[in-house]
């Protein structure tokens, strides 16, 4: 989004390496990541795009031999500092994974765990409207309204993803990643997700990791291309898609290598 | 070309049929072993759940039991019981001499007094009248009753004498000799005779073992199997310990009962026989066997729901309380019962504790000294008498039962609170 | 081309042969113009009559690539270099068929011409329609070496064809001026004059559209610096 004509910077990496082990993953990647904007990151599997993903909202500290290196800024402070906290990042920071990943619990406790766990709601009646917004905005209430008290790994596998969704903004992050959320639903599930996608960036900045570059195509608009843990190109999706500068790329989306 | 494409075809065929009936033999096998087995055991064991009786008619005279006009309760329960008790073994033969007295007597167990005893005190009213007394007949009357018993012997390699057979075929002409459902099979604690010898004593001392067990042995195995999969570091140290966890499952139970011997009875002086330092040596052997299952468990638990835990900003702690544990429980308490199970049909280091002491009470507390079902068996299987055959295989229906039971348990878990994910 | 092939052969067959027919196109068309202009200039009945018969050839190819582009779209989803391809493909073959059809007029009006030509006119009939001949050889040759700046030259070129076309003009009306029975002939020689701008104009079209399939970008809004400005704002 443009304010003033200045495209305002949400998320700024600079100088990002990622090791395993001894193992280097990302090398010097930087990238600035527009507000209210989808950026998607293609590339070859095992380029870094995920893991950069991850790297976003300190993921990878999962990972004991993980360790990333140099600064990624939100809203101007570095969530690799010592100081940062990695459950704050996190609620701010929302996350949506390739395979739909509900907990075997009840659709409403899928939505109302985050924000119970952050203390958001004070009454049953605060969640209650929390767990309606959420499933609203994630395009789902519709569906499931009559249901909420029934499994949520009772849904079909669209169904599920944008549950994971609605989960994911029931705490209303600022930002949301997604990795790879379409690769296991059908393509009329997909285009629900896209359309989501789009919905969704009023109010969130998107970023999204995706293997079909069509898909990038069709919901960003700002392109970053990865390859071999190096960010070979960025810019505006339809640059990358139309005419990229980079003859990597360029062999990438036009189906030449990988 | 194409001939050779044919034979190596049929050849391949044959190959598979081939291995398909070795198959089929092998698991032929294995059920044929399972089936004799289980006849076995059946066939020589259902018996013992039938107890056969003598239907004796006594006389409760007062004057042989040295008992005044209108005797109070207390009166009676001191009153002797000797002499009417022998006196109405006696009168089956009213030609017997002194030895052959002794014989009758000998046809039931020692315990008739008593059991005249309990008839009285049931009915006081009975002084003075004659009633007929269900007397339990002698281990080996029942073997005979029951047809186990080898008649064609010679007199002196038997331990029925032709005159107690020849007076027993008598009462079962005249129909004073009936074969009913062995309750006490159930109620009594052991004995030395087999006719009065029970379960109830090594059933509960099997019980209480495995409470305590269970008790020690669950929460120390999946707080560290909690602890080994979703906190520890992974290092040479934790791998050291993982290591050695899986050895430790494969530890020789009699060790387990070693220890328990050297630790707890010598340097904690816990008391010697009882299920209390039973349950804490079968912990002991159980510990892996539980983490194992438990650790298996959560990892089975799909990362993915751990990932989305923590991306929703929950803490390590929350993710593993609110999601990995309650949906690994389901494997870890099934893992759990199993072994138990196995705890349950472990002889030697009950043995080696001392839990194989002769116990004739029923113990009420695992303070109490009592036996265990397997070790039952073991004592049992020892003695010489007959009855006890048949007592051994009951015991180990008993057993199987049991297990079988606990072995449902553990799948009816599994598969009822198993959570689908995906 | 320089490209890498893809990792799919049959969608680089697809596009290698795609590629071909409108080579083939573009070599039929030139052929058409050089013929029309032959037949004009030497007033052959015969060769105009075997253009005006060939222009069916070119719309054959039109509607083939046509066909081509729209599979391609539907079922390859080319992106980058290859849907510049695709569409400029698609552009050129357009551009190309109304070359063809432009060359096939100039035929047609051959045969109605009565009267022998005066020199002067057919020279400038011939200069203008040489500039243009070779205009299109040079776009032909810019598509096969994906050569922007050969491209660019043709896009330059443009401006001296429209000040030979009004030379050429200028020939026609002082023909028309010179006798009233010229007035048939020299009204179809004006058609002719600026059916022949009109294919130059086109050629430039091609032109700009290999240099956005090489470029990937806009010729117009972009020029390239240290060449001399000829055109200005007119295409």
């Amino acid at each position: 989004m443009k304010k003033n004509g200045v495209k305002m910077i949400k998320i700024k990496a600079k100088d990002v390496d990622v090791f395993y082990g001894k193992k280097q993953a990302l090398f010097n990647i930087s990238l600035d990541i527009e507000e209210n904007q989808v950026t998607a990151l293609i590339g070859p599997s095992g380029c870094g795009k995920s893991t950069f993903l991850r790297c976003l909202n300190r993921m990878n500290d999962v990972i004991d031999i993980c360790s990333v290196k140099g600064e990624i800024l939100i809203n101007d402070f570095n969530i690799n500092d010592k100081s940062c906290d990695v459950v704050r990042l996190r609620e701010k920071i929302g996350m949506v994974f390739q395979k739909p990943n509900p907990f075997p619990k009840t659709l409403y406790e899928n939505v109302s765990y985050g924000p119970t766990i952050h203390g958001m709601a004070q009454s049953k009646q605060e969640m209650d409207e929390i767990v309606e917004t959420s499933l609203k905005k994630a395009a789902l209430w519709e569906e499931v309204k009559d249901r909420l008290h029934e499994p949520g790994t009772g849904l079909s596998g669209g169904q599920q993803q944008r549950l994971c969704i609605a989960r994911a903004i029931s705490v209303r992050p600022e930002v949301i990643l997604m990795d790879e959320p379409c690769s296991a639903l059908d393509p009329i599930a997909t285009a629900q997700i896209e359309e989501l996608i789009d919905e969704l960036k009023k109010e969130h900045t998107i970023i999204i990791v995706t293997h079909s570059m069509a898909q990038a195509a069709r919901v960003s608009q700002n392109t970053g291309f990865f390859h071999l843990g190096q960010l070979i190109e960025h810019g505006s999706t339809d640059k990358i898609f139309k005419n990229p500068d980079n003859k990597k790329t360029q062999d990438y989306i036009t189906g030449r290598f990988g | 070309m194409n001939k050779n494409k044919e034979q190596l075809l049929n050849k391949r065929y044959k190959a598979e049929q081939r291995f398909r009936l070795y198959g089929q033999s092998a698991i032929f096998m294995a059920l044929l072993f399972l089936t004799i087995f289980i006849f076995k055991i059946f066939s020589t064991g259902y018996s013992a759940f039938q107890k056969t009786w003598l239907i004796v008619p006594v006389t409760f005279d007062p004057e042989l039991m040295m008992l005044e006009q209108n005797p109070s309760k207390e009166d009676i329960q001191d009153a002797d019981y000797y002499d009417i008790a022998l006196k109405s073994m006696a009168d089956l033969d009213l030609n017997a001499n002194e030895d052959q007295e002794n014989e009758l007597k000998r046809m039931v167990s020692y315990f008739f007094e008593k059991e005249i005893k309990n008839e009285l005190l049931n009915d006081p009213n009975l002084i003075g009248k004659t009633k007929e007394v269900y007397l339990t007949a002698s281990d080996d009357l029942d073997q005979v009753f029951k047809g186990n018993y080898p008649r064609d012997l010679p007199e002196d390699q038997r331990r029925v004498s032709d005159y107690q057979l020849k007076i027993f075929d008598q009462l079962v002409v005249n129909g004073m000799v009936e074969s009913k459902f062995n309750i006490s099979f159930f109620t009594n604690a052991d004995s030395r005779e087999a006719e009065l010898a029970g379960i109830a004593s090594s059933f509960m001392g099997s019980i209480f073992s495995i409470l305590v067990c269970l008790m020690i042995a669950f929460p120390v195995a999946v707080l560290a199997a909690i602890y080994l999969e979703e906190f520890a570091p992974k290092n040479r140290f934790t791998d050291f310990i993982e290591v050695n966890i899986n050895n430790l499952a494969a530890v020789p139970s009699i060790v387990f009962g070693l220890l328990g011997l050297g630790v707890l009875l010598a340097i904690f002086q816990l008391p010697r026989s009882t299920p209390l330092v039973g349950g804490i040596t079968l912990s002991l052997m159980t510990l892996p066997t539980i983490i194992i299952a438990a650790r298996a468990s959560l990892k089975a638990v799909p990362p993915s729901i751990r990932e989305a835990a923590l991306a929703m900003g929950a803490s390590r702690m929350q993710t593993t309380m609110h999601h990995t544990v309650p949906l690994s429980m389901p494997g870890t308490l099934s893992g759990t019962i199993i072994g138990l199970a196995q705890a349950l049909g472990e002889t030697a280091p009950l043995i080696l504790i001392g839990m194989v002491a002769f116990v004739n009470t029923i113990p009420g507390s695992p303070m109490d000294p009592a036996a265990s079902l397997p070790v039952q068996i073991y004592i049992w299987a020892e003695s010489a008498e007959r009855g006890f055959v048949e007592k051994v295989s009951a015991c180990i229906m008993v057993l199987l039962g049991f297990l079988i039971t606990m072995n449902l348990f553990a799948q009816i878990i599994r598969h009822k609170f198993e959570k689908k994910w995906s | 081309m320089s490209e890498a092939p893809h990792t799919v052969k049959s969608y680089e067959e697809e596009l290698k042969n795609l590629n071909a027919n409108i080579v083939k196109m573009g070599s039929a068309c030139e052929d058409a113009l050089g013929k029309a202009i032959h037949a004009i200039t030497t007033r052959n009945s015969d060769i105009a009559e075997n253009v005006i018969q060939d222009d069916e050839k070119i719309d054959k190819y039109e509607a083939l690539i046509e066909q081509q582009v729209v599979n391609l779209i539907a079922l390859r989803q080319p992106m980058a270099i290859d849907l510049r391809e695709t569409v400029t493909a698609l552009k050129m073959s357009s551009d190309l068929e109304r070359i063809g059809d432009l060359a096939k007029n100039i035929s047609k009006r051959t045969l109605l011409l009565n009267e022998n030509l005066p020199k002067n006119l057919v020279d400038s009939l011939n200069r203008v329609s040489t500039n243009v001949q070779k205009q299109l050889k040079s776009t032909l040759d810019a598509y096969l070496e994906r050569s922007a700046p050969i491209a660019v030259n043709v896009w330059e070129g443009d401006e001296q064809i429209d000040d030979l076309t009004n030379l050429c003009m200028q020939e026609v009306i002082k023909y028309l001026k010179d006798n009233e029975k010229n007035l048939e002939d020299g009204t179809h020689l004006l058609f002719v004059t600026k059916n022949v701008e009109r294919i130059g104009d086109h050629t430039t079209n091609v032109a700009e559209q290999i240099y956005f399939l090489v470029k990937g970008e806009y010729l117009e809004g972009d020029r390239p610096k240290g060449t001399e400005p000829i055109v200005t704002g007119e295409k």
